[in-house]
């Protein structure tokens, strides 16, 4: 039973002796079978580089690659956010033709692989809606100054359409993700909240936004947190469509460089590092909420 | 009581709306998106074929039915699905159990595994065990495929497991102790069996996003359904009408097995084991 304190026994050494012989093998293995000659030194050059032509330190293709997925992290959730609060309403909403148009919309999502649905929309996108929005165009009358913000909020300007591509392929997946969360935040405050509401004679838009949303946004935080780390994660699934990230730069340095094991596991580690401290994070946000809420 | 009456068929009305009304602009707004696909692809000066499409999902030769590339693609997905769901189970349970347990280092393992899966992208997942344990251990892609799989899902079925186990009311435990059972027997005779109950639709919907990630498993080649539409298009460009042929295949199946799922949510009554 858990209740039973941990302690060191038979089971522990059994466990250890085979998880360690595990790794050993297949380190063993690694050095001998495969005779793979590790060097961790030029990993670190990999974030950060000394440009001689500029005179100062630049990023390196790791180093921009984890900025880039921050970015698309950024960006993607506020936009996911937005087609989720909306589509979320819809799902809860009086008219059927707006219930069946979210429901349309999450369904799809959710039952086809992600992979597909990247694959066809990225087509659908790179070929209609960038021609239509012309971003390269207007890039090139943008003044100094734009450009530099630009460069800050979405990364080198060149790559601009590129990133809206794949920015909007994972906002409008993950949306789906948050329509859900949000039905269901909705759903969980008790209708007797709603007939209070109308017995005070407000509207079912008011009391939507003053009673029910309030209570509703404290219930759906811990699930939005956790898609947001879903979305740091599945922004990895981007790179299959050339989008410059993490996963995209990892694959470029480790065909290039020939240090295979080395660069995957680092950029195994930086996903983990991310998301792990994001989750840590947010966990001890919420223990500090529910603990400032009221006693009753 | 006629005042929450009235409430109550207000709500109603709200919420029936204008059903008709509503159907009909439903489908002209599905039938507005697929005019906006034509037209683009009519831009595109897109050549539809989609006549080319069914010899790519069977054939018939001489009364025989040949499973064209497609169909195959789809047969390789299942079974690869259907290898990972076996040690998913396996993963998954183990690791529920080793976190469960009073061993020290048991919970440790379990819960080293399950944070590293679940902190890291899939992807990244799939090319850890492709190219690092692949190579070291002489693993074929298609066991690499199944094994990347299944420690992904398992990570998330530990979950499945320890909520179910945890669910068995303390007396159920505290009767088999004071039966003179020891915890094995307790766990294999009395938990499990009813755990198993509690576990198998979430089991389920587990399997479908197995499905989903299974189209991953691309990216290393392994000749699935999604790696069978990627050649088919790299041959004949017709990148529109595979992909939703594709797409669609992935929809019937899944749908089908969330169905499944909610035909044995309701089939399968949580009989509740006891007064807890």
């Amino acid at each position: 039973m858990p209740s039973r304190p941990r302690r060191f026994g038979g089971l522990d050494a059994v466990i250890l002796v085979i998880a360690f012989g595990l790794l050993g093998y297949v380190l063993h293995r690694a050095n001998s079978h495969f005779h793979y000659l590790w060097d961790w030194r030029l990993i670190p050059g990999y974030f950060v580089r000394y440009d001689a032509g500029l005179g100062g330190w630049t990023l390196n293709l790791l180093g921009q690659g984890l900025v880039a997925t921050v970015r698309l992290a950024v960006w993607g959730s506020v936009l996911a956010a937005l087609i989720g609060g909306a589509m979320g309403m819809c799902r809860v909403a009086r008219s059927l033709f707006l219930r069946l148009l979210s429901r349309t919309y999450v369904e799809l999502i959710r039952n086809i692989p992600p992979l597909v649905f990247i694959f066809i929309f990225y087509f659908f996108i790179s070929g209609q809606l960038m021609p239509v929005l012309d971003v390269e165009n207007r890039m090139a009358h943008a003044g100094p100054t734009t450009l530099q913000i630009l460069t800050f909020l979405f990364g080198p300007p060149e790559l601009l359409p590129n990133f809206l591509s794949g920015l909007i392929c994972l906002a409008l997946f993950e949306g789906a993700y948050v329509t859900e969360i949000v039905r269901a935040g909705i759903q969980a405050i008790p209708k007797g909240q709603w007939e209070a509401g109308w017995a005070l004679g407000l509207r079912s838009d008011q009391v939507m936004g003053e009673v029910v949303l309030p209570q509703a946004v404290g219930k759906m935080l811990p699930a939005l947190a956790g898609q947001f780390i879903s979305l740091i994660k599945d922004s990895s699934l981007i790179s299959l469509i050339s989008i410059q990230e993490l996963t995209f730069t990892g694959t470029e340095l480790a065909v290039s460089s020939g240090r295979v094991f080395e660069v995957w596991l680092t950029v195994a580690a930086l996903y983990f590092l991310l998301c792990f401290g994001l989750a840590r994070l947010f966990r001890r946000l919420e223990q500090r909420l529910n603990r400032n809420r009221h006693p009753f | 009581m006629p005042v929450m009456n009235r409430i109550t068929l207000i709500q109603r009305l709200r919420r029936q709306g204008r059903p008709l009304f509503d159907s009909l602009a439903f489908l002209a707004v599905l039938a507005g998106l697929g005019w906006l696909i034509m037209a683009g692809a009519g831009e595109l000066h897109y050549n539809w074929q989609w006549y080319r499409v069914p010899q790519y999902l069977y054939r018939f030769e001489d009364g025989v039915f040949y499973p064209g590339p497609l169909l195959r693609g789809l047969g390789v997905t299942l079974e690869l699905t259907g290898w990972s769901l076996m040690l998913t189970v396996f993963f998954g349970l183990t690791a529920a159990l080793l976190q469960r347990s009073t061993s020290w280092a048991g919970h440790a393992v379990a819960r080293v595994y399950v944070e590293i899966v679940r902190n890291t992208p899939m992807l990244v997942q799939i090319y850890l065990v492709y190219f690092i344990l692949a190579p070291i251990l002489d693993l074929d892609r298609f066991v690499a495929a199944v094994l990347a799989l299944a420690l992904f899902e398992g990570a998330f079925a530990a979950e499945i497991f320890r909520a179910g186990i945890e669910a068995i009311p303390r007396g159920q435990w505290e009767a088999g102790r004071s039966l003179g059972l020891s915890p094995y027997a307790v766990h294999r005779c009395i938990i499990l069996p009813q755990a198993i109950r509690l576990v198998l639709p979430p089991l389920t919907g587990l399997a479908v996003s197995l499905i989903k990630h299974s189209a991953l498993v691309s990216v290393i080649a392994v000749a699935d359904l999604t790696t069978e539409g990627r050649n088919l298009i790299a041959d004949t460009f017709m990148t529109f009408e595979l992909w939703f042929t594709v797409a669609a295949l992935y929809l019937a199946l899944t749908t089908s097995l969330s169905l499944l799922v909610d035909w044995l949510e309701r089939r399968l009554p949580v009989r509740s084991a006891g007064h807890d």
